[in-house]
């Protein structure tokens, strides 16, 4: 069974060497908590580039697209109308419901990009249940382990020989 | 104390010559602002808010009343006429649409430019532009006549077998506004999510706890999550940028592709930003003054954010002057009889004190924040800034109503009177966006606590860089 181990950490320097120093130990499965962006939390907890700036691309070029390609069809192929005998298809005058269409779905694909990458909705976390874990979107900084239950207690020693303080550890939700 | 704590010292408490009145006061520390920003919304109801809630309440009656009596006998209930069709259902629209610009300016394009004074008012302006927006959505709705049938609006499969007309700028708005109404409110809530959380954090109750804990969707200041944060709001801020040009420009479409003299007319796309910023700003003067005031957040918002704010409004004033400047040249160097006449009429005519009215308050009371006690006078600012929102509205009336009332058949003029529904109408949405604004500052807390801890990092960062030694070990 899965377990947390959350430990307090005084500044970010000493968080990332940490961090830094548990994933030499092999663990991988880390985590950092703060109320700011942390900066060398990345590289130290070896993270990724975000995909959200790809995410947005692909919403932009589809919502672009679609939507002038929907103007086209519906007023040039579907149901051709002359008003005043403009020409069926004027691309001149397609151009803000395409800029239009392209912001409204990149923006809907940020946000429910970054719901998705972050898996939101999610109001309860085990880390939750540490005692204290309340001040991480406060004030203080918290390093959390995903381990195996049997690691635990290695994974809190090594903690606090680290300067990690309010160390603690949380059963993940088998509920 | 060592040498080194003595120069840190040294360094943080040095006051910049340039830059006397800080965009923080002090240093407060985390767990400090957490208590200061979010006391609003622990604290107690307080009567003054009692109060001004019953008194927008009231308001919002009114207009709900005024529009359902409006959807009941139709649409002349109101002033409008032939020649003037459109009246004060386009006023309001436009001039509410335009005040929602300033909070999209200061939290997007702001942020863009790396502007720290924009921390401490970017949530406040962002909710301003989400309630202006709202009372700005409500007049394409009612003007309609049959309002029921406002979907016809939208392309959907109807049995009918036809399309929306994509030619028409009014089709274009529809698009534009509904697109800035969504990513203003998605952009306001993402930002929002930080904060939330920590609203969670530190509730008493467990009903609270579990209403900003659904409100936070998890949100636990994790790093992964963070990372993709942070590029999101960036992109979020990227794309708004743009958005808020293109909102105004199509707007002025809505006049500017038509062949109205005093409305066709090339100048109106950057005229109508520029006067949408402005009038924004305004109004951001106009809630965030006593605001601050009442929520003692002085030391958040400093004399150094209503100083800048009062420069914007100068420099759109400025834009906003040269655009007049711009139309009435324009009209006598085109030597088009038609175009001449709209001028003259506007500052002739029946219509000539709201024009005078508008001069007065967009060109003349802006020039008062070349000097800097002016700027820095809670009182000037105020006063003026509640100034060039009356002024703002008045240059709305001008470029719609006097353009249509005499067009070009002396045959066809008529005069516009507003009747006792149309100013019902826009009373009560005046007083529906003090409601939902009411409601913000109680539940929500209007300044970014996050953020303002971000800016305390970075201030504190360029007060005392660290040590090269230090530097080089992390």
């Amino acid at each position: 069974m899965a377990t947390y181990v959350l430990a307090q950490f005084q500044d970010e320097h000493a968080l990332c060497e940490a961090a830094r120093r548990l994933r030499e130990l092999g663990h991988t499965d880390l985590d950092a908590h703060s109320p700011v962006p942390l900066h060398g939390i990345d590289e130290a907890l070896g993270l990724r580039k975000s995909a959200v700036p790809l995410i947005a691309l692909v919403g932009g070029v589809l919502g672009a697209s679609g939507g002038y390609l929907m103007q086209f069809w519906m007023n040039a192929l579907d149901y051709p109308i002359n008003v005043a005998n403009r020409p069926l298809h004027g691309p001149p005058s397609n151009i803000p419901i395409t800029f239009e269409s392209g912001v409204l779905i990149s923006v809907l694909f940020i946000v429910f990009g970054l719901f998705a990458l972050c898996g939101f909705p999610r109001p309860y976390h085990p880390a939750f249940d540490a005692p204290g874990f309340e001040s991480a979107t406060v004030d203080a900084l918290w390093l959390s382990v995903r381990t195996d239950r049997t690691r635990a207690e290695g994974i809190t020693h090594e903690l606090e020989r680290l300067g990690g303080t309010k160390v603690s550890t949380v059963p993940e939700d088998e509920r | 104390m060592s040498v080194d704590t003595k120069r840190h010292a040294a360094v943080v408490n040095r006051v910049d010559p340039l830059e006397p009145v800080p965009v923080l006061v002090g240093r407060p520390d985390d767990r400090e602002l957490n208590q200061t920003l979010f006391a609003p919304v622990w604290a107690k109801t307080r009567k003054g808010w009692l109060v001004l809630f019953a008194l927008a309440l009231a308001l919002t009656g009114l207009l709900f009343t005024a529009i359902g009596y409006t959807f009941a006998v139709g649409i002349g209930a109101w002033g409008n006429n032939i020649p003037v069709a459109w009246a004060y259902g386009i006023v309001n629209f436009v001039w509410w649409i335009g005040i929602g610009h300033a909070g999209t300016l200061i939290s997007a394009i702001l942020l863009l430019f790396q502007q720290k004074w924009r921390t401490s008012i970017n949530r406040f302006a962002e909710a301003m532009t989400l309630f202006a927006v709202i009372q700005a959505l409500l007049f394409p709705l009612i003007h309609l006549g049959r309002p029921w049938f406002a979907f016809w609006l939208f392309p959907y499969p109807s049995t009918l077998g036809v399309w929306p007309n994509f030619k028409s700028p009014l089709l274009w708005d529809v698009f534009a506004v509904s697109t800035y109404f969504t990513a203003s409110l998605l952009f306001w809530y993402v930002g929002l999510l930080p904060d939330l959380a920590a609203l969670r954090d530190s509730s008493k109750s467990h009903a609270k706890r579990v209403v900003y804990g659904i409100f936070s969707l998890g949100w636990r200041g994790s790093a992964r999550h963070w990372r993709h944060y942070r590029i999101a709001y960036l992109l979020l801020a990227g794309l708004c940028t743009p958005l808020v040009l293109s909102v105004h420009t199509i707007v002025s479409f809505d006049f500017a592709v038509s062949q109205l003299p005093g409305w066709h007319t090339t100048i109106f796309p950057p005229y109508f930003v520029a006067g949408a910023i402005f009038s924004g700003f305004a109004m951001v003067l106009t809630l965030i003054i006593p605001a601050r005031k009442a929520f003692g957040f002085e030391h958040v918002i400093t004399e150094k954010h209503l100083e800048n704010m009062a420069k914007v409004l100068l420099a759109t004033g400025l834009m906003v002057a040269y655009g007049y400047l711009s139309e009435h040249f324009i009209a006598w160097y085109s030597g088009n009889k038609y175009e001449q006449f709209v001028f003259w009429n506007r500052a002739n005519g029946p219509y000539a004190p709201v024009y005078l009215l508008m001069l007065f308050c967009n060109v003349l009371v802006p020039q008062i924040f070349w000097s800097g006690r002016a700027r820095r006078s809670i009182w000037v600012l105020w006063i003026a800034s509640i100034l060039v929102n009356v002024g703002m509205w008045c240059e709305r009336f001008v470029i719609i109503v006097t353009s249509l009332h005499r067009d070009f058949l002396p045959s066809s003029w008529a005069i516009f009177k507003p009747t006792v529904v149309d100013w019902s109408i826009l009373i009560g949405t005046i007083g529906f966006f003090g409601l939902l604004f009411l409601l913000f500052l109680r539940f929500v807390p209007s300044v970014s606590a996050s953020e303002v801890k971000e800016l305390r990092r970075e201030l504190e960062h360029e007060a005392a860089p660290p040590h090269p030694v230090e530097r080089a070990a992390r």
